[in-house]
């Protein structure tokens, strides 16, 4: 059974002492603003998402930081892009008994030109290139797509007997 | 007024000695709130301060956008024949430090006192 929340559900209820196992698949799905001042909302979401499944601390650190880093990297783009359309972010939470699946999808314009993304300053380049390395450390795997019209970003963390942690 | 993004992130500069002054961080480091660090940072370079001691204690949260500023205000210092340092962060923010590599670039301390002992 396929069980659709919305972010806005506030079941969130403080700390729980036990975790019941997950048997069957919900997702979560809070779509924000491709800007900066959004994305420790996302951050909050995924931390109350990953904290109902079971994971380690550390597990779900490593699931925010990801989720929050792919949230960046769409911010970068979007602010690099010359489209003026605003532009969003839909993180798409799957929650499911032995992984969670989360989707990052944002709709940041990719330009023609690949000089419109010169970006000269080092700080900017170190902190792409770190984004994309956490991303690939922090979760089990990683698959990214880019279009004219977006970037989907699919992290998957395993739960259970599957579960690993960034040692 | 404090803006949003300070609520956050709270940047305290505090002189140490002559040259050197502490950087007490508080709060979330990502890519709202890091812009308060680099332009504190970039302040302390203009005013002519040679090593910076950025204090993690407090740091809940730092993501590639904050590695990336820290990494400048590295190069920036050394440029000015000077240091940035990081002390005291937590093991979840060492660990970051860790599987990037950056704990080949960053002097880590785990206290000022072994900080400033450092400096030359």
């Amino acid at each position: 059974m396929n069980r659709e929340l919305h972010a806005t559900d506030d079941s969130t209820g403080g700390g729980a002492a036990f975790v019941p196992p997950v048997t069957d698949s919900s997702v979560v799905t809070l779509t924000i603003p491709c800007t900066a001042e959004y994305v420790g909302t996302a951050r909050l979401t995924i931390l109350g998402v990953a904290s109902r499944m079971g994971f380690s601390y550390d597990q779900v650190e490593d699931i925010r930081l990801a989720v929050g880093e792919a949230c960046t990297n769409a911010i970068a783009r979007a602010e690099a892009s010359p489209n003026t359309m605003p532009a969003t972010i839909t993180i798409r939470s799957h929650v499911e008994p032995t992984q969670l699946i989360v989707e990052i999808e944002d709709t940041v314009a990719t330009p023609s030109s690949s000089t419109d993304l010169d970006k000269s300053i080092s700080e900017e380049m170190n902190s792409a290139e770190l984004g994309a390395l956490l991303m690939e450390i922090l979760v089990d795997e990683v698959t990214l797509q880019t279009s004219a019209s977006g970037t989907h970003v699919k992290l998957i963390k395993y739960a259970g007997a599957r579960a690993s942690a960034v040692v | 007024m404090e803006s949003a993004a300070s609520m956050n992130l709270k940047v305290t500069p505090i002189p140490v000695q002559g040259g050197i002054v502490a950087l007490d961080l508080e709060g979330e480091v990502d890519v709202y709130t890091a812009p308060l660090l680099r332009q504190e940072i970039m302040n302390q370079v203009e005013k002519g301060t040679k090593y910076i001691l950025v204090h993690l204690e407090k740091v809940e949260y730092l993501d590639s956008t904050g590695l990336g500023i820290l990494i400048g205000g590295v190069k920036r210092l050394k440029e000015q024949g000077g240091a940035l340092k990081l002390v005291g962060p937590s093991p979840r923010i060492s660990r970051i430090f860790d599987i990037t590599g950056l704990n080949r670039i960053f002097d880590v301390y785990a206290t000022q006192t072994e900080a400033l002992a450092s400096v030359g």
